[in-house]
């Protein structure tokens, strides 16, 4: 007999990270990169995690190596004027039928004491928050950069094609 | 690594699905034609490189402060981004019956 889950009580998952310590996710909230990520061709699941005192970073965790978590934000949060070009075809590949199924983050390098701060405007991840599933995406003939300066706050703003 | 002699207008396939056209050579430059389902991302390598490099990088990212809190999942909410064409999504291919 299968046991069924119901909204009362969400299949939770147990994960090891490295950087959180053990840190339980509903099922239902796990992530497939059915094509990889760069870099971690062989990692297929994650999750996105946010804690309280890091906005507006969040992290892509792997479910599968406890050691891999790469930084996300939400590229609107730093450049009002982002205008990703989305090749149409990512939208048939990921199965997204309604602007509501998806949402975009971008990858962050956080150097060592914050000397690096980058974000890769040129690849966003594309979730699709129905099916669960997501892709990094390259925009095409792109005016953005993988290593567009993120503004510290004490920087007056910056368009994010001024990089 | 295989290597192929190819002249123009020749072609090689990899697989079953992805095929390669020599569309143009001009000294040394090389014009190809690629054909393959879209779900297959193509892409210049160094490009590619590069995005695997900052992922690289990123993973070695440390954030300020430390953990101090438990995780939770992010609940992740529609933002602005627009597919050309949203509207009508080009509908999978179905097998033929």
């Amino acid at each position: 007999m299968n046991i069924q889950n119901t909204a009362a009580a969400p299949l939770l998952r147990t994960i090891d990270t490295t950087r959180f310590g053990e840190v339980s996710v509903p099922e239902d909230d796990v992530f497939t990169l059915k094509w990889g990520l760069p870099g971690f061709g062989f990692l297929r699941e994650f999750v996105v995690l946010a804690l309280e005192d890091q906005k507006p970073y969040l992290w892509l965790q792997s479910l599968e190596r406890s050691d891999i978590a790469l930084p996300l934000i939400d590229p609107w949060a730093l450049f009002s004027d982002y205008d990703p070009q989305l090749p149409s075809v990512t939208a048939a590949v990921l199965e997204i039928e309604r602007p509501e199924d998806f949402c975009l983050m971008c990858v962050c390098v956080v150097g060592p004491e914050a000397k690096e701060l980058t974000v890769n405007l040129l690849a966003p991840l594309v979730f699709n928050l129905r099916l669960r599933i997501a892709r990094q995406v390259m925009l095409e003939d792109s005016i953005y950069s993988i290593r567009t300066p993120i503004p510290r706050a004490d920087e007056p703003a910056k368009e994010a094609n001024s990089a | 690594m295989l290597v192929l002699s190819r002249k123009l207008n020749q072609a090689i396939m990899i697989g079953d699905d992805v095929r390669i056209v020599v569309v143009s050579v001009d000294r040394d430059q090389v014009k190809l034609g690629i054909d393959a389902p879209r779900a297959i991302a193509v892409h210049r390598s160094e490009i590619y490189d590069e995005i695997q490099r900052q992922n690289r990088e990123a993973a070695t990212s440390m954030l300020e402060p430390g953990p101090v809190a438990t995780p939770t999942t992010a609940q992740l909410r529609p933002g602005p981004a627009k597919f050309p064409g949203a509207k009508r999504p080009p509908k999978p291919l179905k097998p033929p019956t």
